[in-house]
């Protein structure tokens, strides 16, 4: 850590650009969306240290939990390919009051078989 | 009932009121007619104790042991210690049918070689060659060599009410390792066997003991009674001499003044070996859960089980069956193939004949016995056998939710709830607003 910012100012100084660049031009929409992705990810990352350091059982409450926040980001991370306005011409056919139709309808059923599996 | 039948019997007959012994009181006598010892103490003996004897001679032809596979008698007596030739019912055959029949037998033996000599190596006493009786020159006495005082083991439960040393004379013989073996006298450890019992040979036997030597029959792991008691319950005595139970031996004084114990020994073979002492019968048995009362057909793993024995011993004073609570080490074990749980059974205090315990059922299922077995010298074995399936837990049988798992709960929620907020606030506006803001912004 010490060695990568005393010896390479300019790797700081690119991701001091990268954080700015991502401040400056992405929408507030996908910034919120993003907000998401990485609660999803952290709780998703703290389910798996628990798993590995103390305990798998239940394993099917681990796979419940730990696929409820796998599949969310996933659909999260969708919805916001399909809503980012740089993709327009990807989706062309796809608005996004229709993605997060999709969105939702998808959220829905991941979350119905996460609970069935849970207990 | 039969009583008139038996002219014997007719002096003792206001002594007989019941049977005493549990399988029934008619008793065979096969007696020798060469045989010049009386044997009226003994005989008395049984008479007043309710027994109904009928003798026979060896050759004679009836009454018949056995008529239609049906034995005649309760019990037989074979005092012919050295006929060589019986009638033909009697024959090492017969009376291994007869006790396969629950018939009880009690049989002498001499120095002779007989057909009964031959069938007590079946039951595992290995006899000594013909003509060597067994002789003891301690304790100093005016009796003969081969004629000598045995003292009676007080702990042995089969001689309960012998208290005095036992005048012996006959042969002794080694026990096998047959588990159904009941020693009831062993020899004194002075004893030795011998061919002549003016002592010429001593030095040749005392040789042979020093090394250990083949064929030397002498000490106190030789047998002079021995009980052995069949699978079904049925016992039978093998004596090394008929004149245990003389009238001679019964009024001989051991010390001055002081009875020999030969008329109670006598007595006490008879009652042991007729079923009247130390016998027990398992009356029922029941399994239940713990705090419940009415037995399941089956028990699902970890119940925790009462099973419960109900033994009861012929109790020859009353001639019934009796709550008998005398057992201290009996177990019970929960078998399949293996016992998973082997643990005591002990008598439950102020339930006479109750033994009851508590245990936990092995977290395995599959089809489990409870069983007792048994097996003690000289009692009845016991043997139960229940079988009870043991099943795993229903599907709704285990915990639902368990703490271990509340991290993967508190993750499936805030991923719920998360969306929930996401979409509310997504659907709600302000980063609607504030986006197609920028969007237009931008554009």
């Amino acid at each position: 850590m010490a060695k990568s910012t005393s010896s390479s100012p300019a790797q700081t100084t690119v991701v001091q650009t990268l954080w700015k660049a991502y401040n400056d031009q992405t929408p507030d929409r996908l910034k919120f969306v993003d907000a998401f992705l990485f609660f999803l990810m952290l709780s998703g990352v703290v389910q798996f240290a628990y798993c590995v350091l103390v305990t798998n059982f239940p394993f099917n409450a681990f796979l419940a939990g730990f696929s409820s926040t796998v599949g969310q980001f996933v659909l999260t991370a969708s919805l916001r390919s399909q809503v980012n306005p740089e993709n327009k011409d990807e989706f062309k056919e796809v608005s996004p009051e229709r993605a997060f139709a999709d969105y939702v309808l998808g959220s829905i059923v991941l979350h119905f078989f996460v609970f069935n599996f849970l207990g | 009932m039969i009583l008139p039948l038996v002219p014997f019997l007719l002096l003792s007959f206001a002594a007989i009121l019941h049977a005493k012994s549990s399988t029934g009181d008619s008793v065979l006598v096969v007696l020798e007619p060469s045989l010049d010892q009386n044997f009226s103490v003994f005989f008395d003996g049984l008479r007043a104790r309710g027994y109904d004897l009928t003798f026979r001679a060896p050759k004679a032809l009836t009454p018949a042991i056995i008529k239609d596979d049906v034995p005649s008698f309760s019990h037989v007596i074979l005092f012919a210690p050295e006929t060589k030739s019986f009638a033909q019912d009697i024959s090492p055959q017969s009376l291994v049918q007869l006790l396969s029949l629950r018939t009880n037998l009690l049989i002498a033996l001499s120095q002779k070689q007989t057909p009964l000599s031959s069938l007590a190596a079946e039951f595992s006493l290995v006899l000594p060659p013909p003509g060597t009786p067994v002789i003891s020159h301690f304790p100093e006495r005016d009796t003969p060599a081969s004629i000598f005082p045995v003292d009676v083991s007080a702990s042995n439960p089969i001689l309960s009410s012998t208290k005095a040393p036992v005048w012996y004379s006959g042969i002794s013989h080694s026990l096998g390792n047959n588990p159904l073996l009941v020693p009831i006298l062993r020899a004194p450890v002075e004893s030795f066997a011998t061919d002549s019992s003016d002592d010429s040979g001593a030095p040749s036997i005392a040789d042979a003991a020093e090394k250990g030597g083949e064929g030397l029959w002498a000490g106190g792991n030789m047998g002079l009674v021995t009980g052995f008691q069949a699978t079904n319950g049925a016992r039978i005595t093998w004596v090394g001499g008929v004149s245990v139970f003389s009238d001679e031996f019964a009024n001989k004084e051991v010390i001055k003044g002081k009875p020999s114990g030969n008329a109670a020994f006598s007595q006490d073979v008879a009652a042991w070996t007729f079923q009247e002492t130390l016998v027990l019968r398992i009356d029922e048995t029941t399994h239940h859960k713990v705090n419940e009362t009415t037995p399941l057909s089956q028990y699902t793993t970890n119940d925790v089980v009462t099973y419960t024995a109900h033994i009861s011993g012929w109790d020859s004073g009353k001639a019934t069956w009796l709550p008998y609570s005398g057992l201290k080490d009996i177990q019970l074990e929960f078998t399949m193939l293996d016992p998973h749980v082997r643990t005591a059974l002990p008598p439950v205090k102020g339930s006479p004949g109750t033994y009851s315990t508590t245990f936990r059922v092995p977290d395995r299922h599959g089809v489990f016995k409870f069983v007792i077995d048994y097996k003690r010298k000289g009692l009845t074995a016991l043997q139960s056998s229940t079988t009870v399936p043991v099943v795993p837990p229903r599907h709704d049988g285990y915990p639902r939710f368990l703490s271990a798992a509340w991290p993967y709960y508190v993750g499936a929620i805030s991923t719920s709830i998360g969306f929930i907020l996401f979409s509310t606030i997504w659907l709600g506006g302000d980063v609607r607003e504030m986006k197609k803001g920028k969007t237009s912004k931008t554009e």
